[in-house]
């Protein structure tokens, strides 16, 4: 294990600018998101949970797969791949859990998604264990804690005038090659595991509950929003659309651009014809908690709750995931 | 207050259900997070749930429209009661004006109201610059309506903005939707906003595509606040809901401010539609 300081690492972030798309927490008017930044001196080092998680940058809300021209009968098709290297900086764990639910679909599981795929073989996670849990966490209850750097590349601890570093992965490793270190002298890291424990039902005794009145008494409430799916790490529905985005001297441009859904909005499973299979808000949310807790575990063996609190804070009406899965267990005893 | 108003709601609520006047009670319930939380009442052995408090910040009348349709093939639509504050009476108002609800089918609980709070105890932001203390509608009325001096929104927040230059102004707001995620948290808690399909999520929409990039964002949150124009009831749950904060109600209350001037008109103070997208310009009119 190894020490360094925050300007050693300030400078070793400002170094890796040269190479890579630097993206850590910051300050966006009041709100802590993860966001490109051009120098170390507008990171964040003093943060609890961002209010988004950083999927964005593997998982673009909008990602633009292909560009086409189209001239009289020529069409020319363009796919489009960012090659520039990226470096997340500041990830909390739940964030690099999250990254690793993700994956058990887009990556072990053929076909794996190529643009996922992609930008995961392109970025490297520093990772900032967190010193304590915020409001609504409950990471040490699905299998993760404030300082796992089990998803991580290098994870970073907070101690008594710096940082114990330690290189996860050989990526990581080699992404430290620049960064000042010494060996720790002893001090010790900041971290407590405090939450109360949320109990995870195992798949199988979802099943029985699919007609249970919970999902009524939630649901009703439920306002349809995608808040819940957008801030979470590990939702990762999308649509893909074609879209025109100008017509120039008789050529015609078009993107097909691959953006997030949510299987909370209302027309999320409205098919050809106008059919909705979950016509009611109540069959919308019992799918969400279904999909984290039941249907992901089973098909892709990885949970789809990594506990980082964001839909218990930021749920408009309190539907609280936590007391869901309370629930759940109640009813299967 | 809050007990004899929390008795009330809770009588009123056994009375209905048993009579079977209504078959939903939509209020509020204890939350434990947030203080208070919406619940939807069907046996009058779950009446004792609801509660009033300072933290019944939800405008409930939005869940109207999940009531407005018949729940079975070949029956009526449900007859519903619901618990409003004044700002959320005037959402009623609306509805009933542009025909979604049917006054017989709903059963308003009006409350006086005192103000809301904030999650830090401070009066909620809608409520310091409000004065209603009674509902616009109801059925019957709990609660004394409180002495307070009137208060008058003297949109200094809002003058703040229109004093920009305009590059400044327009620069102001991109930022403020370059946070914007496309939740769509805003007009999903809009008592206003109930179009089966919203203009900007439309499969063939010319307007706009689903990207989450910032023309979109800028198009959907002034396009939006443009079909509220004379029709938002302040009730400002757009600006409590959105999880980036940005400052929406700048916008609804810049359009509510020149709808009164033009036509004095407030929207919901009574069961009136709002002149500005519902009528003809006549000679002699502002239009």
């Amino acid at each position: 294990m190894t020490f360094t300081t925050r300007d050693h690492l300030k400078a070793w972030l400002d170094g890796l600018t040269d190479e890579y798309d630097l993206v850590a927490p910051r300050d966006v008017d009041g709100k802590v998101l993860y966001r490109p930044v051009a120098s170390a001196d507008d990171v964040l080092f003093d943060y609890e949970r961002p209010e988004l998680s950083a999927k964005d940058y593997l998982f673009p809300a909008t990602e633009v797969l292909l560009r086409a021209e189209k001239q009289g009968g020529e069409v020319t098709q363009e796919e489009i791949l960012p090659d520039r290297k990226q470096v997340i900086f500041g990830l909390r764990p739940c964030d690099a859990h999250g990254l690793a639910a993700i994956d058990a679909l887009f990556i072990q599981k053929e076909p794996s998604d190529a643009y996922y795929r992609h930008h995961r073989q392109r970025t490297t996670l520093v990772g900032l264990a967190c010193p304590q849990m915020w409001e609504g966490c409950f990471c040490t209850s699905v299998g993760g804690a404030p300082d796992d750097g089990t998803h991580l590349d290098v994870l970073l601890r907070e101690v008594e005038g710096g940082y114990t570093v330690k290189a996860v992965t050989e990526k990581g490793e080699a992404l430290l090659g620049g960064l000042a270190l010494k060996e720790q002298d002893g001090r010790v890291p900041k971290s407590a595991a405090d939450a109360e424990q949320v109990p995870v039902t195992e798949p199988a005794k979802w099943r029985p509950l699919f007609e249970d009145e919970i999902w009524m008494r939630h649901g009703e409430r439920c306002l349809s929003c995608r808040i819940c799916t957008y801030v979470c790490p590990t939702c990762r529905c999308f649509d893909v659309v074609d879209r025109v985005t100008g017509v120039r001297e008789g050529v015609t441009h078009i993107e097909r651009i691959r953006v997030w859904d949510a299987c909370t909005s209302p027309n999320y499973r409205r098919a050809a014809g106008g059919h909705n299979s979950r016509p009611t808000k109540t069959s919308r949310l019992r799918n969400r908690f279904y999909c984290k807790f039941c249907y992901y575990p089973e098909d892709f063996g990885a949970l789809g709750c990594v506990g980082c609190g964001r839909c218990v804070v930021s749920c408009p009406v309190d539907i609280d995931i936590r007391e869901v899965m309370r629930e759940v267990a109640g009813a299967g005893q | 207050m809050n007990e004899s108003i929390i008795t009330g709601i809770r009588e009123k609520a056994r009375e209905l259900l048993e009579s079977g006047q209504v078959s939903c009670v939509i209020g509020y319930e204890a939350s434990e997070r947030d203080g208070a939380r919406p619940a939807f009442i069907y046996d009058p052995a779950d009446v004792d749930r609801l509660v009033w408090n300072e933290h019944c910040v939800h405008n409930l009348v939005t869940y109207l429209h999940d009531k407005k349709h018949s729940q079975k093939r070949g029956e009526d639509p449900p007859c519903v009661a619901v618990v409003a504050k004044p700002c959320d009476s005037r959402a009623i108002n609306v509805l009933l004006a542009e025909q979604q609800i049917a006054r017989e089918r709903v059963f308003v609980i009006g409350v006086a109201c005192e103000g809301m709070q904030n999650g830090t105890g401070e009066p909620d932001v809608r409520c310091a610059r409000c004065s209603d203390r009674v509902p616009a509608i109801y059925d019957v009325l709990l609660g004394e309506p409180p002495e307070a001096a009137p208060v008058e929104d003297d949109f200094a927040d809002l003058s703040e903005v229109e004093d920009l230059p305009p590059t400044e102004r327009l620069a102001f707001w991109l930022r403020q939707f370059d946070r914007c995620i496309r939740c769509y948290a805003c007009r999903q808690v809009c008592p206003g906003c109930y179009c089966t399909t919203c203009m900007f999520e439309r499969d063939d929409g010319l307007w706009i595509d689903a990207g989450v990039e910032l023309p979109q964002k800028h198009l959907f949150h002034l396009g939006r606040a443009l079909h509220l124009a004379g029709r938002c009831v302040e009730c400002n749950e757009c600006e409590r809901v959105c999880p980036m904060d940005l400052p929406l109600s700048l916008l609804n209350r810049m359009l509510m401010r020149e709808v009164e001037s033009l036509f004095d008109h407030r929207a919901g103070r009574e069961e009136a539609l709002s002149p500005l997208l519902f009528e003809l310009g006549e000679e002699g009119s502002p239009l």
